[in-house]
């Protein structure tokens, strides 16, 4: 077994890999830039260590500077998380050259999967369906141009380098299509380093169904079943759950089994995730491998109780898988909703700044992995996920309601959040229906404005401040010291003494 | 005691007194009692009638933080500059002539230069932060008076970028 692992990571996906490895008794070193000193994956590793300044490039992307502090603190393994290096092949590559276990998939598969354009190729010569596009990257624009002719409107712009909806466009008709590919690059290029993008035919209402795949060092392959992510925005999963309302039982085991083909004909090891889009007529395609533990995985987790961060730590110290893939069972339902620091009553900006107060909300069968914390700053430089709310419970009905019911429980204050949104979001009619089909939020929330404030919660509001300005004042006048402007118990407790009995 | 805020930026006045312990509100022409309580450093209970609410609060310089029932609202004292406003009334929008930031962030591309025509709709900079690149449009068909940053430059939010004239 591992003794000692660096996490290449920052936010909630370090600290979830941070309390895996402290469960599995394994020591932790986090890495963190400059704008990260107070980050909750530095307090909690057992060691840290500055790797560089703010920005990503320079920092959590920077693979020598990871290396030499992988070698300075003796760590023998990495987990690098999701996005920054966790699908970079060179990364991998180089970590099996400095004998440093990458938690993750070996190189060679890595480099595969995440060549979009080669791994299409793959799946097509192994009879697995793909969407009809682009099979290689365009030399110059006019390549482009002609493609997307021959695919035909509507057609998308994807990264080959990455997933998480980063340098995605869809493309309507060809006056769009040079400043959506500029677009798509710029933002692939700063997002993974590698401004390649190809063009793909876009699939209009489609669902988005993703199989969890779990691969050993010894050809043993397993399915946890799916996550459907069909609520999107601007191409980026906001609520996942599983199981999907769309699959047959015949169904899910059809395409479980074209999940394990993929991982195999890739030579996959570790955990991934196979993603397909699945349409009206319950066609699927093959879309892309996801080699690396994905935001959503905790709906996984709670549905089939197999714990991935752990799986990945044990296949990557050579364990062989511990169940056989009928010893997996789905269990009850779980939705993840996305907390993002991004304004939902302002186009969605970007929100950064300080965490003032954060309640975070409880209860059975409530999960939270959580990156912030009261009082943490959340920078402009890294991706806006600051936590995930997770419910499980018996039936979907119930899940949602019990998810409502924490989202109201949720208090962040300093920053906005897509709090509001997502409760409206699983409150919805359709989605309580289960017709959730990635045009979701473009359909039914392009005009979304949250909920009215009545005019008792606005009265509520002011009697908490003036309440707040009373007590600011009393304790002013009171011949106290004039203190800072927040209200503090030691103020009011008289005298007292630490362990004093009189 | 009167208190006077600007509530989500609408100004609203509220009275309460203390009487035994509990609070009597006159809001408008409502006049009840209510228990409060603070239950940690960033909560108040309040219990109006046997209704119970909870309020969460956390203040940042001269702006209150509160989430209630779910909701958030901010909270602050009426600005210098507020007075003369009616009750009720929504502070005007800035000029629409200067560009600004819409959030902290990184420009990363400025689409325009100065003297330069622009239509409605057009793209004049680029700004990102958290990864995701925010394009700010012209609303107006005018041209580019002046611009007060450059490429890579990192900004503030409200801070100027681009400032148009009207066509001539």
């Amino acid at each position: 077994m591992i003794k000692k692992i660096l996490v290449a990571n920052r936010g909630e996906i370090a600290v979830r890999v941070i309390k895996a490895c402290q469960e599995l008794g394994i020591q932790t070193v986090a890495v963190y830039s400059e704008a990260d000193r107070r980050s909750l994956h530095v307090q909690m590793a057992d060691e840290a260590l500055c790797i560089g300044p703010a920005p990503a490039i320079e920092s959590y992307l920077d693979i020598d500077r990871i290396i030499h502090a992988c070698h300075q603190t003796g760590a023998e393994a990495i987990h690098p998380g999701y996005g920054f290096l966790a699908e970079n092949a060179e990364f991998a590559r180089r970590c099996e050259k400095e004998n440093i276990i990458f938690i993750g998939p070996n190189s060679k598969a890595l480099k595969l999967v995440g060549d979009k354009v080669r791994s299409r190729q793959t799946m097509e010569k192994a009879d697995i369906p793909i969407i009809p596009g682009m099979k290689r990257i365009a030399k110059d624009f006019s390549e482009y141009k002609k493609e997307s002719q021959k695919i035909g409107f509507p057609v998308m712009v994807k990264a080959s380098a990455g997933g998480g909806g980063k340098g995605m466009r869809i493309v309507y008709d060809s006056k769009e299509l040079k400043s959506s590919l500029e677009a798509g690059m710029r933002e692939a290029k700063s997002a993974f380093g590698d401004e390649s993008v190809y063009l793909e035919k876009y699939i209009e209402e489609p669902r988005h169904v993703e199989f969890q795949v779990l691969a050993d060092n010894f050809g043993n392959t397993v399915h946890l079943f799916e996550r459907e992510c069909s609520i999107q925005r601007r191409h980026q999963k906001i609520v996942e759950e599983t199981p999907s309302q769309a699959l047959s039982p015949e169904l899910r085991a059809k395409m479980g089994k074209t999940a394990k083909k993929v991982i195999q004909v890739s030579g996959y090891n570790n955990a991934g995730t196979v993603e397909f889009l699945l349409d009206k007529n319950k066609n699927f395609y093959f879309l892309e491998v996801n080699a690396r533990i994905q935001v959503e995985h905790p709906v996984t987790e709670l549905t089939t109780g197999v714990d991935l961060v752990h799986q990945q730590i044990m296949i990557a110290s050579g364990e062989k898988l511990p169940f056989k893939q009928e010893q997996i069972e789905q269990k009850g339902h779980s939705i993840e909703c996305r907390i993002y620091a991004e304004d939902p009553f302002n186009n969605f900006l970007p929100s950064s700044g300080k965490v003032l107060f954060l309640k975070e909300p409880k209860g059975p069968g409530v999960r939270h992995d959580c990156g912030i914390f009261s009082g943490c700053d959340v920078p402009i430089y890294y991706d806006p996920i600051l936590a995930k709310l997770i419910v499980w419970a018996e039936s979907r009905e119930i899940a949602c309601d019990r998810m409502i019911n924490a989202l109201n429980d949720y208090v962040i204050l300093g920053i906005n959040t897509t709090i509001d949104l997502l409760k409206d979001v699983i409150n919805h009619p359709q989605f309580r229906k289960g017709r959730t089909t990635t045009d979701f939020i473009n359909k039914y929330f392009s005009e979304w404005k949250g909920r009215e404030k009545t005019e008792e919660s606005l009265r509520l509001a002011l009697i908490a401040s003036a309440f707040n300005s009373l007590n600011q004042t009393e304790v002013r006048t009171g011949g106290v010291v004039p203190q800072k402007e927040t209200y503090s118990p030691w103020q009011t407790l008289g005298k007292w003494r630490i362990g004093g009995k009189e | 005691m009167d208190f006077e805020f600007l509530i989500d930026n609408k100004l609203r006045k509220i009275s309460l007194e203390k009487k035994d312990n509990i609070f009597i509100v006159s809001d408008g022409d409502r006049t009840f009692k209510a228990d409060i309580h603070f239950i940690s450093p960033n909560s108040v209970s309040i219990l109006i009638e046997g209704h119970s609410f909870q309020v969460y609060f956390a203040r940042d310089k001269e702006k209150q933080y509160l989430s209630l029932g779910g909701q958030q609202f901010i909270v602050q004292e009426p600005l210098e500059s507020e007075e003369g406003y009616e009750e009720g009334e929504v502070k005007p929008k800035e000029d629409k002539l200067v560009i600004t930031a819409p959030m902290p962030g990184k420009v990363i591309k400025i689409n325009v230069t100065e003297k330069e025509e622009v239509r409605r709709n057009q793209t004049l900079a680029i700004v990102e932060a958290m990864k995701m690149e925010n394009e700010l449009k012209s609303s107006i068909d005018g041209f580019v008076k002046k611009i007060f940053v450059s490429t890579g430059e990192l900004v503030d939010s409200e801070k100027p970028l681009i400032e148009l004239g009207l066509k001539k």
